[in-house]
């Protein structure tokens, strides 16, 4: 247990599913690119236990199987992510990085989990749908039916569980509706209708309505494809900021390999419903991570101006 | 309206919808002009009925009033509300305008329902006295719904185009039973089934009113008590799942009550085609998608609308009546293109 994170306290509890030690702060996404290389799967240490070290977990994961009739579609998947954590899930298409994501929400119609999910301690089974809203939030992915609602509308609806079943909303409900708008910086636009907006600002309007739901954890499913480039890292500086100012913990499905290596954290690869690998994002960098993962050949550069990786699949 | 960084949602109305004036006073002025025009329908007819009259006794006009027009206005727009509430909500549903008791083939399973009722009813044992048509057109349009939704499930989540085809199919299916229903009927059965089918409010008994209306408004309340979820139903399953809405039992909740609308509507007065196409259309067009405000509307227009269809059925052929059901297929067709051009041109279905 040597390997994890330098500089961090060391904590003698060994069993890290739910330490007493609560630091419930969100620094440690700033703290991880230290143990850069560091904490990977390769040093016998297991990476499940380690990404939990000295902090509660928010959402524990192990063995977990999904198979719909005999078609499975995830295998053994297992990771942790603390309180206020970043969670990256990379992988090939297919991967079943968004049923993954679905299974989490518990949005599987048919198909048969197994294994265990927990999330803030309790095994995911036991939450009512409205108890699981108020601490999972969910981003989908752009494209495909848009709401013919407008942004703050959308934005309104997130407040379900913890309205009743009359939909009137609290000042406090109003209030989280403009706070996520304001973070947003969509208040201006609060009134357009989804339909109207460009593909960027729609989802970003999805995000201030996972926002306005006011839940310490946030899902995304791919957030930035069909995303311009300057939309892609507007957004992708948004998602850290919700992460390091916010304290949100987020689990992200994306493809850009390069966000992850900006917003520090974990990466899980999923390869074929197997965890290829789980540890630390700095373990991305070299060491044969990606190319297994992908069966492709990476470069991994430099940036001149502000010297942070960068990674290029040829 | 009012445009700054924040407070967006504290400053205005809620539930801002499309137009400037607010949407509250747009369905409050609906509710009143509907049940102006309802409560005035009854007056209308082959005579003119003076309202000094109505409240004599013995006179004949004050019994054309109270015993034939007002209960037939009644009952349209008990019927018009509840074909259009369930129409409004399968659009939801599948969010697909094209969605409606027609098109889905309930009416058409519950027409099988009754009209397998109408033959087997005086000769088999099931005797159900005045209900047995409810309950067969009921579990008719129940068997329908759930060859639709199996049929869409099997094919792969709610795909718009197979639950379309899968309606259609059922539709088509239904109505051959139908047929042979009416060709192994006797002659006087077989007329009794057709005049149904074509949709008419002509031979509704009084005694079944009180069904139709408690079915009819238990059904509203339901529906209005789960505004909200109908809400983020349209928004999408994922993000109503992931906003702590329970997605199946709320999928199955909306479609047993909109169901049991139909099939007590269908059992009344026949297959009564379109309303639930075009009432729930129109007002989405000026009130948008909030249910909260739309189940109202749809409710109350969709009333005053077969209400209204109901007059034109006894006035345009008068003395003689044409069945009411074709009344709304002639203003349904056209719209019905209208609507799939329209959606053409904007690119989407809304």
């Amino acid at each position: 247990m040597s390997d994890a994170q330098p500089g961090r306290a060391e904590t003698p509890a060994e069993n890290a599913a739910a330490p007493a030690v609560t630091p419930a702060a969100p620094e440690m996404t700033a703290a991880a690119p230290a143990g850069k290389g560091a904490a990977s799967a390769g040093n016998g240490a297991d990476p499940v236990v380690a990404a939990t070290r000295g902090r509660p977990a928010m959402i524990t994961v192990k063995d977990f199987s999904f198979s719909i009739g005999d078609k499975v579609i995830l295998d053994g998947v297992g990771f942790s992510i603390p309180e206020g954590g970043y969670l990256s899930i990379l992988g090939p298409n297919g991967a079943g990085k968004s049923t993954l994501l679905k299974c989490l929400l518990r949005l599987h119609e048919k198909g048969t989990p197994r294994g265990l999910v927990e999330v803030a301690g309790r095994p995911l089974g036991s939450y009512t749908q409205k108890e699981l809203a108020k601490l999972v939030s969910y981003v989908p992915q752009a494209g495909g039916w848009i709401p013919p609602f407008s942004v703050l509308e959308l934005a309104k609806l997130s407040r379900f569980p913890y309205a009743t079943s009359v939909s009137t909303l609290s000042r406090a409900d109003l209030a989280a509706v403009d706070r996520a708008l304001e973070i947003t910086s969509l208040g201006h636009m609060a009134h357009r209708p989804l339909k109207t907006l460009s593909g960027g600002e729609r989802q970003k309007a999805y995000l201030a309505a996972a926002l306005a739901q006011g839940s310490p954890v946030m899902l995304l499913d791919e957030p930035a494809s069909f995303l311009d480039p300057r939309h892609t890292s507007e957004l992708g500086r948004l998602l850290i900021s919700l992460n390091r100012d916010e304290g949100l913990t987020m689990v992200a499905v994306t493809h850009d390999l390069n966000h992850p290596v900006r917003s520090g954290g974990w990466a899980l690869i999923l390869k074929e419903g197997r965890t290829s690998y789980f540890g630390p994002v700095e373990g991305l960098m070299g060491g044969g991570v990606l190319e297994k993962a992908f069966n492709h050949e990476f470069t991994y550069l430099t940036h001149p101006a502000d010297g942070r990786p960068v990674i290029l699949a040829e | 309206m009012r445009e700054s960084a924040g407070g967006a949602a504290l400053k205005t109305s809620p539930g801002g919808a499309a137009g400037k004036a607010r949407p509250g006073f747009k369905v409050a002025a609906l509710i009143i002009g509907s049940l102006a025009v309802t409560a005035l329908s009854p007056f209308f007819g082959l005579s003119v009925i003076s309202p000094a009259d109505i409240m004599l006794p013995d006179h004949p006009d004050a019994e054309v009033f109270w015993r034939l027009r007002a209960p037939r206005a009644a009952a349209a727009f008990l019927a018009g509300a509840g074909l259009s509430l369930s129409g409004m909500v399968f659009q939801a549903f599948f969010r697909n305008p094209l969605a409606t008791p027609f098109t889905l083939g309930v009416s058409s399973g519950a027409s099988f329902g009754a009209s397998l009722y109408f033959y087997l009813g005086g000769t088999f044992l099931i005797r159900l006295g005045g209900v047995g048509p409810l309950f067969a057109s009921l579990m008719g349009a129940g068997f329908s719904m759930f060859l639709v939704w199996s049929i869409t499930r099997v094919k792969g989540g709610f795909s718009t185009v197979i639950m379309l085809l899968a309606g259609v199919v059922i539709n088509f299916f239904f109505s051959s039973l139908v047929l042979f229903v009416q060709y192994l009927s006797d002659s006087h059965d077989s007329l009794r089934i057709m005049h149904w089918l074509m949709g008419s409010l002509a031979g509704l008994e009084t005694a079944r009113l009180a069904d139709l209306a408690f079915v009819i408004l238990a059904g509203s309340v339901i529906f209005r008590l789960m505004a909200a979820e109908i809400d983020l139903l349209t928004a999408g399953e994922e993000i109503a799942a992931s906003r702590g809405v329970r997605v199946g039992l709320t999928k199955i909740k909306l479609f047993v009550t909109a169901s049991v609308m139909v099939g007590s509507v269908v059992s009344l007065a026949g297959p009564i085609g379109f309303v639930g196409l075009m009432v729930p259309h129109a007002c989405r067009l000026t009130l948008g998608w909030a249910h909260r405000l739309l189940i109202p509307a749809v409710f109350f227009t969709g009333g005053c609308f077969l209400v209204l269809c109901d007059l034109a059925s006894r006035l345009i052929l008068a003395p003689a009546e044409i069945p009411i059901g074709i009344v709304t297929s002639m203003l349904g067709g056209p719209f019905f293109l209208w609507t799939l051009f329209r959606s053409q041109k904007t690119g989407d279905l809304f």
